[in-house]
């Protein structure tokens, strides 16, 4: 049964090439990051980040060679472990981040729990799930977003709707799924953890039937926020959405929502949501904007971390050089900002080939889902890649100064065990609907 | 219907889907490769430049401490410039080298600049810590060391001169135990909520002013981002980076006047050991506070080595120069007690003016088996309260308290603050203590044989047991002569902002209001007023020329010597008190003769002072 080529099927040699370089440049990025401190090798965060990425492996390994419907039928249990575990923070559970305030992990003898990193990999499996049984079209969310918001299930009798009960109970779950979750993270405060979730839920959708024309209209209000920085901007906004939807033919009070939703956050929702932004959220948005501004070094950290990877120019400074990233002016150089360490000591091209290796990951990922016709794995695939790109792409960004510091770190590269261990499950899923496919 | 059906793709659409998704990710990196390409290519030599040998430093820049000035704003304690000599790991050719050239520089006297151990530890300790961090090697350097190593600045890779602010009291040991002193931060204190956000390195208050004012002295430190060039020398600030220039902080204007403060330094002996304090009645400002042995505040601010053997000399002195005793003194009163008792006899009708109901004294007083002696062995014969007054009689408080109790005495105390905290604007006060039964079985129950009778009265009538501070006898004394109001004695007058502007004033806090016999008031004070101008009385020391003084000397027995303390209250002029003193020398033998001319001296000072202060205000236009 193990002969080669059913072995070459079923596994993929590029993926794991690539996330095995990748892992192995994250130990020595990080090497670099911390090689002035004076510590016994067990304490050496290297050597642990070494141990993180076998204690992954073993991880994924396990995923991989669970039985095909076992990640199927464990995803509502485990949303639900997950959830008890946000609500358990959320109560004040958790232990408080002295830096930032924000109460996010829960104390266990050995390591510390990241309940929004489990609720990740949970919330994947049972979006996956949900969403492998129907299309999703924009006219049934906002209906079942209205229909919940006027408690139609209620007074409407199920029976009677169309579609039958099934698809009303169908309709009306997905709403409540996403936001749970989503809120209890917003609550911690994470914001960016929030973010990854609506990255997740939005390519899932449109692997799941959503047009792009549609996607576009459903995070519409959020754009035109962003774009009411600039009143000339908004303003061509708002008239290419008033061309998408005239183009959409969507029921009549639909784009009427999706107009005034617009309107509203454009204009009015703006100071409101400003005024809702944790303290540190805040500063670092206004740093953003303008980097000179003072601000608990905020601004210093990016100019910091820019100044790191300009100053390696082509071809870099070579591996442990970096004048700037031996200092201790980056606070988090070996978590958050470690591209900053990879562009100074590697230079354009050795960021161009990180960068490169993370687009071929995210590819062959995706190639998965061309070759078996599985949805629920499919989805979960997608939603895998989805989480991948959307840290590496925020995490540069920010470490360019193309975005606010938001705290995401990079896969596979950042120190940190949690995220070392999402990262290596989520691998595992990947590898585990590929070893699966030709299963059924 | 409206969902449509279970999701089912082909695999063109897959495959259609799965690029659409890719090509969205591959267009974010494009952008992203961009961004680099624009920061690494680019603008590299910008950034190059801005990153090699890290020319890019943060610099805290710490805040000048607040100064302090007399009333009349002559500066009393302000910052001087000191510098300190550091070394630099990352900047440095050859540390081996630098160690040797360092360790071997002499000055002119053939001594060695640096301390060749500091320079050795300083060096290893370098090796291990961040290489762009700078180690100091010789800590408030002299102007030849900082000319010779400025000059060659080249020749020393790695070393620079780096500008401290020190504190410098200016007039040396003058006042320097209200002003207290400054000293590197401890850890228990930086656990303290009032000093948050303070660094490890900082100097805080720690006695005194220093201390009770630090929230307002300690001023608000900034920071800058500067570039500096291959020697660690700064070249400038940086473009495009906060700034945070440092907020100085507030300075005291203090209720001192430097003058009387002088003169009462030159009246106190330093050979003496004891305090004097000088203040208004009618607001509660003081004057002048001295304390003896004087504390060079000073040493707290030179080098480690010199600070080290300074504050030993001071914290193992058996005299104790660093408690200031005009607060944290407490001694008995002896006689200056006795107008109290006075007062406390004519509330309760036991004497008036001109009466003299008791036995005449004949040097002594038989008390049951034992004779209590009057200072005056020969007798001072029968008297009214004035004449026991001006010649300080025991025999007559004796009787007088003998007659009345504990209770009405201690009250007349207690009403012009003997024995409480008068709440003055200074740490670590002592409230003293008045003593009845109560107080005295509390205090002295442990010692075998110490039990409480009558016969105690006969002692504290007189001021032998009761523990006052120099500063609430100065500030009885004011309150007394002027009977109208006891008023919080404090040192500082308001607190001024760097820009000059008044942010904080001392508005004058009342005690108490003097609820006294007007017809009471004037007899204790004629008593008083005796010690200074009859013959015989004990306080001529004390008299000024024109001015009515209110005055009563004491001699306090205390187990610490042979010879009493030394006590002398005053205050003058008696129509219309502008000042009131006490002053104390421990050990020292009668009032009269010791403390009595340290109390003119100030007397003296504070009314020439006022007549000519007048005069030139009438000479202005």
């Amino acid at each position: 049964m193990l002969d080669r080529e059913f072995l070459e099927r079923r596994i993929d040699p590029i993926f794991c090439l690539v996330a095995a370089a990748l892992a192995s440049v994250g130990i020595l990025l990080v090497y670099s990051a911390t090689k002035n401190e004076e510590l016994a090798l067990s304490q050496c965060l290297w050597f642990k980040q070494i141990l993180y990425t076998f204690a992954g492996l073993l991880c994924a390994l396990f995923i991989v060679l669970l039985p095909p419907r076992a990640l199927y039928e464990a995803s509502w249990p485990l949303y639900l472990v997950s959830l008890a575990l946000l609500l358990y923070v959320a109560m004040g559970g958790g232990s408080v981040d002295d830096a930032k305030g924000a109460a996010r992990w829960i104390k266990l003898p050995g390591f510390n729990l990241q309940p929004s990193e489990v609720a990740k990999v949970a919330y994947l499996l049972v979006l996956s799930r949900y969403l492998s049984g129907r299309e999703v079209r924009l006219e049934n969310l906002f209906r079942a977003g209205v229909g919940l918001a006027t408690l139609s299930p209620l007074w409407r009798p199920l029976a009677g709707a169309s579609g039958g009960r099934r698809a009303w109970m169908w309709e009306m779950g997905l709403v409540p799924l996403f936001c749970v979750p989503f809120l209890l993270v917003l609550k911690q405060p994470d914001l960016s953890t929030a973010l990854v979730f609506m990255a997740m839920t939005l390519t899932m959708f449109f692997w799941a039937g959503l047009p792009l024309r549609e996607l576009f209209l459903l995070v519409s209000p959020g754009l035109s926020l962003i774009s009411s920085l600039n009143m000339a901007v908004w303003v061509v906004f708002i008239v290419a959405l008033l061309a998408v939807l005239l183009r959409s033919r969507l029921q009549v009070w639909i784009s009427v929502l999706i107009l005034a939703a617009n309107l509203l956050a454009g204009g009015m929702l703006g100071d409101a949501v400003w005024n809702s932004l944790e303290d540190h959220q805040r500063s670092r948005l206004q740093t953003f904007v303008d980097p000179t501004r003072d601000d608990r070094g905020a601004g210093y950290q990016v100019r910091q971390s820019f100044v790191a990877i300009g100053s390696g120019g082509l071809t870099g400074k070579g591996y442990l050089e970096g004048s700037q990233t031996n200092l201790d002016f980056l606070p988090e150089e070996h978590t958050d900002f470690i591209f900053g360490v990879l562009g100074e000591q590697f230079g354009f091209l050795g960021c161009t080939a990180v960068l490169g290796l993370f687009f071929m990951l995210v590819s062959r990922t995706l190639s998965v889902t061309t070759r078996a016709g599985n949805p629920f794995g499919n989805l979960v695939v997608v939603g895998s890649a989805a989480i991948l790109g959307f840290h590496v792409a925020v995490n540069v960004a920010m470490t360019v100064g193309f975005m606010p510091v938001t705290g995401l770190p990079l896969p596979f590269i950042s120190y940190g065990g949690t995220f070392m261990m999402t990262v290596m499950c989520l691998c595992g899923l990947i590898a585990h609907v590929r070893f699966h496919s030709h299963d059924a | 219907m409206a969902w449509g059906t279970r999701l089912e793709m082909d695999q063109r659409e897959r495959q259609a889907r799965a690029r659409t998704i890719l090509s969205f990710f591959g267009l974010l990196l494009g952008v992203l490769v961009l961004r680099l390409f624009w920061l690494q290519v680019v603008q590299f030599d910008e950034n190059y430049r801005l990153s090699e040998k890290n020319r890019m430093r943060m610099r805290t820049v710490v805040a000048e401490r607040g100064s302090m000035y007399d009333r009349f704003g002559n500066v009393l304690v302000r910052n001087r410039a000191s510098w300190q000599v550091m070394i630099t790991r990352a900047d440095m050719r050859d540390p081996e080298e630098l160690k040797a050239k360092l360790v071997s520089l002499r000055d002119g006297e053939d001594r060695p600049v640096f301390d060749s151990a500091l320079v050795a530890q300083t060096f290893e300790v370098s090796k291990w810590r961040n290489k762009y961090a700078m180690h100091r090697i010789l800590e408030d350097a002299s102007p030849e060391v900082v000319a010779f190593l400025s000059e060659r600045a080249s020749e020393f890779p790695g070393l620079s001169v780096e500008v401290e602010s020190r504190r410098e009291y200016v007039y040396g040991t003058l006042g320097t135990h209200a002003f207290g002193y400054i000293a590197p931060i401890d850890e228990k204190e930086l656990e303290r909520p009032e000093f948050e956000g303070y660094p490890k390195s900082a100097r805080v208050g720690k006695k005194g002013l220093e201390a009770s004012y630090e929230r307002f002295l300690r001023g608000k430190d900034g920071v800058q981002h500067v570039e500096v060039d291959a020697f660690g020398r700064k070249l400038g600030l940086l473009k495009n980076m906060p700034q945070i220039p440092a907020r100085p902080g507030n300075s005291l204007v203090l209720t001192l006047d430097l003058e009387l403060q002088r003169a009462a330094e030159e009246a106190f002996p330093d050979t003496l050991r004891g305090a004097a304090v000088a203040l208004d009645p009618r607001s509660g400002e003081i004057l002048a506070m001295v304390s003896s042995p004087r504390l060079e505040s000073n040493i707290f601010s030179l080098d480690s080595v010199s600070r080290k053997k300074g504050w030993q000399s001071v914290a193992l002195d058996e005299a104790r120069p660093l408690n200031n005793r005009a607060v944290v003194g407490v001694y008995p009163p002896g006689s200056t007690f006795k107008p109290f008792t006075a007062l406390a006899g004519l509330k309760e009708g036991a004497i008036t003016e001109t009466n003299k109901p008791f036995q005449p004294c004949r040097g002594g007083f038989r008390f049951g088996k034992r004779v209590q002696h009057c200072w005056h062995l020969g007798g001072h014969g029968a008297m009214n309260v004035v004449d026991a007054l001006r010649v300080s009689c025991n025999v007559f408080f004796y009787q007088l308290g003998l007659a009345i109790g504990m209770d009405p005495i201690n009250e007349a105390a207690a009403t012009f603050g003997l024995g409480n905290r008068t709440g003055v604007d200074l740490e670590y006060e002592n409230p003293g203590a008045l003593i009845d039964s109560v107080e005295y079985e509390r205090r002295y129950r442990k010692r075998l044989g110490w039990r409480w009778s009558r016969g105690q009265i006969l002692n504290l009538a007189i001021g032998q047991g009761e523990l006052v501070t120099p500063l609430q006898m100065a500030n009885a004394y004011g309150a007394l002569v002027r009977g109208d109001t006891l008023w919080r004695p404090h040192l500082m007058r308001m607190v001024v902002s760097p820009e000059g502007r008044a942010i904080l004033r001392y508005g004058r806090k009342m005690i108490r209001a003097i609820d006294m016999d007007e017809e009471f008031h004037r007899i204790v004070v004629k008593g008083l007023e005796e010690v200074t101008s009859a013959a015989g009385g004990t306080g001529h020391r004390a008299a000024v020329p024109g001015v009515r003084v209110a005055a009563k000397t004491g001699s306090a027995e205390n187990p610490h010597g042979d010879k009493t303390h030394a006590w002398i209250a005053a205050a003058a002029p008696v129509e219309d008190a502008s000042i009131a003193v006490a002053v104390v020398v421990e050990n020292a033998g009668h009032g009269g003769g010791v403390a009595g001319p340290i109390a003119g001296a100030i007397l003296r000072k504070h009314f020439e002072l006022l007549k000519r202060r007048a005069e030139g205000n009438d000479a202005r236009p």
